[in-house]
């Protein structure tokens, strides 16, 4: 099986260093696949960069976008019949390829995600290595696994994290790739891999395909800011909206976030539960079209979406 | 005769970006406590980097350590201030921080607001601050349930009318 690579980068000419090499060398050990820059409007003259240094990857320059809409255009420009998403700081192992490409010929498969690790081999906690969620409160809750040996064979996860997946073009269109709900990022890679499970289709972990995302200093392990905080936790409440199907989860999703603005000022802090509420509002219509779609299209219920990527059913 | 107060607690939500805000608190704490220990409150995550900003120990909130466990350890320690970084603005949060600052029997509280320099606020104003803040939670619980009820309401209307093919279950 073919794939493209698609590299995303927004101003990011200093990790596109070391990433694009990376996949040039691990396309070239897979037999040859074709490698491309999807370049989000950087103004750092990262396109030029890749074009002068790495004549052998395309690059592919867009509008303003944000992550969905330049991984959506570079997966629609792509000829062959599988694509990885790659982030320009997640540096590829020179054989991640074929195992990846390997999980991803299942028929029933619609994506296989990689393993995340540090540059000294631990694995990262703040990316996807087999994920899993649970409904609470209104909410869907996201789990990584961060014990290294549980992490040893191929196994089901709810998404496959966007910075390092593999994924079938054909299933890819038919999900319509990521919403722009999410705009500008965060939750679109959640949505996709749910809404996949919805369909009938698996994703999967596959721990023998290793990338490495280096994190950064001890400063990048605290908390989020303030503003990255509201916009996940809005589409945190986008999500719930546009995805939660079953009625007696969704009366919870009523009471919890009717709750949410006393909390907001009586809790306070992380994050500001109000203002990624209103915000949430102002893209309502946007949510309900894409609720009407899951209703029409969804094949499975919300548990047991849950439970297959789990591996309990 | 009271016991006497020692050392300083900061009390902060250490998001990412507030690195400078956090050193800079701790420095303000050190030279109005003098050869006095600071300490900083975080969570298992901030922990060590609160410590490498500065921080002489960290008192852990989180992985067992309820807000309750965190008064309990401040009023212990009696400390002579304690600080509050705040982060962006239109973040109505740092109520908690307000309230926990307000049991710890502290002194001294100092309010590191952003782009301002250190300002040291009296208990009453605090309080009043806090009060007012308790005060709004009625009208944003109504305020909130109106909004979310006719957006969740039409959300479902929206799904029955989808129909599907598993529409038996809406």
């Amino acid at each position: 099986m073919k794939a493209t690579l698609v590299i995303t980068n927004h101003n990011g000419r200093e990790l596109l260093g070391k990433s694009v090499p990376a996949a040039l060398e691990a396309a070239r050990r897979a037999g040859g696949h074709p490698v491309v820059v999807a370049d989000d409007a950087s103004t750092d003259d990262s396109a030029a960069f890749v074009r002068g240094t790495y004549p052998e990857a395309r690059v592919l320059e867009l509008p303003k976008g944000g992550f969905g809409a330049a991984c959506n255009a570079a997966v629609a420009e792509a000829e062959t019949e599988a694509a990885v998403l790659l982030n320009n700081d997640v540096v590829v192992a020179p054989d991640f390829l074929e195992s990846l490409l390997t999980a991803l010929a299942r028929p029933d498969v619609f994506a296989v995600g990689c393993k995340f690790v540090n540059p000294d081999g631990s694995l990262t906690d703040a990316l996807g290595n087999r994920t899993s969620g649970r409904w609470e409160g209104g909410l869907l809750y996201i789990h990584h696994e961060t014990r290294a040996e549980e992490l040893t064979e191929m196994c089901p996860q709810l998404y496959a994290n966007g910075g390092g997946m593999a994924l079938r073009r054909e299933k890819w269109a038919a999900l319509g790739g990521f919403d722009p709900l999410y705009r500008p990022l965060y939750w679109e890679d959640v949505d996709l891999g749910y809404r996949a499970w919805g369909r009938g289709w698996r994703v999967l972990y596959e721990p023998a395909s290793v990338v490495v995302h280096d994190q950064g200093s001890t400063m990048r392990r605290l908390h989020r800011p303030a503003g990255i905080e509201l916009m996940s936790a809005k589409n945190a409440i986008l999500f719930a909206w546009k995805n939660l199907l079953e009625p007696r989860l969704f009366r919870r999703v009523a009471l919890a976030q009717a709750r949410w603005a006393a909390d907001d000022v009586l809790i306070g802090g992380l994050p500001n539960r109000t203002a990624a509420l209103w915000r949430a509002l102002r893209q309502l219509r946007e949510a309900g079209r894409g609720r009407a779609e899951e209703q029409r299209e969804r094949e499975r219920s919300d548990e047991e979406i849950l439970a297959l990527a789990a591996g309990d059913a | 005769m009271g016991r006497e107060r020692d050392g300083a607690v900061l009390l902060t939500f250490a998001r990412r970006g507030e690195e400078e805000a956090i050193r800079e608190a701790l420095r303000h704490l050190r030279s109005e406590l003098p050869g006095r220990q600071v300490a900083a409150v975080g969570t298992l995550v901030s922990a060590p980097v609160l410590r490498e900003l500065g921080a002489e120990e960290v008192i852990v909130y989180g992985g067992g350590a309820g807000a309750r466990a965190v008064v309990r350890e401040l009023r212990g320690r009696a400390p002579a201030a304690v600080g509050i970084v705040y982060g962006g603005p239109g973040f109505s949060g740092h109520l908690k921080l307000e309230l926990v600052a307000l049991a710890s029997a502290a002194g001294r509280i100092y309010q590191f607001l952003e782009d301002t320099r250190a300002r040291r606020v009296g208990r009453g104003r605090l309080l009043a601050s806090v009060c007012g803040k308790l005060a709004r939670v009625p009208l944003c619980l109504a305020v909130g349930a109106a909004a979310c009820g006719t957006a969740l309401c039409w959300l479902r209307l929206r799904q029955l009318m989808a129909g599907g093919k598993r529409a038996g279950r809406a």
